[in-house]
């Protein structure tokens, strides 16, 4: 069952891993683009407090990759991704009948949404993953290496807290019989659960602040409450959806 | 008129309760507020051909779904393979090859693919069943399934069946779509797997000469309960039209004497002519017809299919409902 859902994962993987690592080159070079442009700060409009605070950032490299990667472009890439891999789990077995063969053979119902669920999480990992590779490498070829432990405690973060987008979006999944609805409930989802961010004084309540935690990156404090946040927020979801499966009528 | 197992023959009832392939209890399935299973009872014998037969919507594919598990039912209990549908669920899937109404294939993998799938996911599994089948078919054997015709793809799909060694097939429309000559191919290879090897083969269809050429049992379902569940043979025997001609057009106190007889289960007036749908003993009513006062010329005792069998049933479940 495993290589089945493999093969159906496929696309969804190499598509989305390719565009992670275009990403993750993407923002490294792009930060040499920028520093040429830096010099031209002089000239800028700007006040001088504003022109050395941007002047410092743009110097930063470490920083540079882990603001435009981690918070960013990342989930910008892996929250649709999490949410078309879980919206077909179920769903899309159940729009195309093939769900009757799937439920025809002597497997529990745990059996099944866990070993899909678990592929999904898996396809998931090994993007967010060449991500952070990608990040590695191209950081090393122009001078700036990043902290290795750094990108990938970062990476496992941000593969929790998009584990919570895969547990809504396999619920909605169970929940509902066409993809489309749980793709896109559990973008909004995501949406809902990333605004309180942009909220000054609410930056807590915001699931983005835990998955792309600055600690983490720069080794600064071991993001413990971070890692507790994803967690329970990944795992809750998907112990309803294998509760809900449990009793659904096909 | 509502039958239950074969009541007239305490052999034939006995066999099928000794040795029951599915034995259905008074089960209910309901979709929301409606019944679409409502209080079905019947026993399917083991080493039977069932057909399972029914108008659209009479509740066939949900009381197979029920069976296997992927429905439960809101009342009423079923033993598949001796064992209960709700609690040993997986065991029950274990030993049961389905085959579903709709393609439920999966388009994306090739046949290679779809057979290893199957075989990961079986507790037994005969690899040799399921490549001598794709080549009596004559399937491609490395093509994907969603390259394959409706035809193809349902011949595939009783291969992986039959590839688990089941002991009870259960089939939902098999040759739905189906050409003449495909669907011959399937029925012929139906009844050498099954019937060959003492296995049981539960089926529901709507081509009811097909039924006819293959089953040996059959229950007849509408509104989701049982209408008659026989062996086909004693069905037939039991069941005839008997076709009267009287001198003059009989007189309506005439109608009602012949159907308060015994074994007549329907009188129908056609001009000079009487037809009455006779269950039982045909013979004796046809005897006691002949010396009948009152101007019988003569009585005719006609058989009938499956098809025509299964007409008068749904004529007489639709005047009792009226």
């Amino acid at each position: 069952m495993i290589a089945k859902e493999l093969v159906d994962a496929r696309w969804k993987a190499i598509v989305g891993g390719l565009i992670t690592l275009a990403a993750a080159i993407l923002i490294t070079y792009s930060y040499v683009w920028v520093q040429s442009l830096s010099a031209t700060l002089d000239r800028a409009p700007l006040a001088p407090a504003d022109r050395a605070a941007l002047t410092a950032s743009l110097q930063n490299f470490d920083l540079w990759a882990w603001a435009n990667w981690f918070p960013k472009n990342a989930p910008l890439i892996l929250v649709p991704l999490a949410a078309v891999l879980g919206g077909s789990l179920i769903a899309g077995e159940v729009s195309k009948g093939t769900i009757f063969l799937l439920l025809s053979r002597p497997l529990s119902r745990d059996q099944v949404l866990l070993t899909k669920y678990l592929v999904s999480a898996g396809t998931l990992g090994a993007v967010a993953g060449l991500g952070g590779l990608g990040l590695l490498l191209t950081a090393a070829t122009i001078g700036h290496p990043q902290p290795a432990g750094g990108v990938l405690l970062s990476t496992l973060l941000l593969w929790l807290g998009m584990l919570a987008i895969l547990g809504v979006a396999t619920l909605l999944s169970v929940l509902f019989a066409d993809v489309l609805r749980p793709v896109v409930g559990a973008m909004l989802v995501a949406l809902v659960a990333g605004l309180p961010g942009y909220v000054p004084g609410w930056q807590d309540w915001s699931l983005a602040t835990y998955w792309a935690s600055r600690p983490a990156y720069f080794g600064t404090g071991f993001p413990a409450l971070e890692i507790g946040v994803c967690l329970v927020t990944a795992v809750l979801p998907a112990v309803a959806a294998l509760l809900l499966f449990r009793t659904r009528a096909y | 008129m509502i039958d239950t197992v074969a009541p007239t023959d305490s052999t034939r009832a006995q066999a099928a309760a000794e040795r029951p392939a599915i034995a259905i209890h008074n089960l209910v399935v309901q979709y929301g507020d409606r019944r679409a299973v409502d209080g079905l009872s019947f026993t399917v014998p083991a080493g039977a051909i069932f057909g399972f037969l029914g108008l659209n919507g009479a509740g066939k594919t949900t009381t197979i779904k029920t069976l296997l598990g992927f429905r439960a039912p809101a009342a009423g209990s079923a033993q598949v393979l001796g064992y209960d549908i709700v609690r040993d669920s997986q065991a029950i899937r274990a030993r049961v090859g389905y085959v579903s109404e709709t393609n439920s294939l999966y388009d994306q993998l090739t046949i290679p693919q779809i057979i290893a799938f199957c075989r990961a996911t079986s507790r037994r599994w005969n690899g040799a069943i399921v490549d001598r089948y794709i080549r009596t078919f004559g399937l491609p054997p490395r093509a994907r399934v969603g390259q394959l015709s409706k035809g193809m793809k349902s011949q595939l799909a009783l291969s992986l069946a039959l590839g688990g060694e089941p002991d009870l097939l259960i089939l939902d429309e098999p040759t739905n779509g189906l050409d003449p000559l495909a669907r011959h191919e399937v029925l012929n290879t139906l009844v050498r797997e099954i019937a060959a090897e003492g296995k049981t083969l539960f089926f529901s269809s709507h081509i009811l000469t097909e039924v006819e050429a293959i089953a040996d049992w059959v229950a007849i379902i509408r509104d989701g309960r049982l209408v008659v569940c026989d062996e086909l043979d004693h069905l037939k025997q039991t069941q005839r039209v008997l076709k009267l001609t009287y001198d003059q057009v009989p007189a309506p106190a005439e109608i009602a004497a012949l159907q308060a007889l015994p074994a007549v289960a329907r009188v129908e007036q056609e001009g000079r002519g009487v037809r009455i749908v006779a269950r039982g003993d045909v013979d004796a009513l046809a005897q006691q017809l002949q010396g009948r006062p009152g101007g019988v010329r003569h009585v005719d005792a006609v058989n009938l299919n499956l098809e025509d069998l299964f007409l008068e049933y749904m004529k007489d479940s639709s005047e009792g409902q009226q």
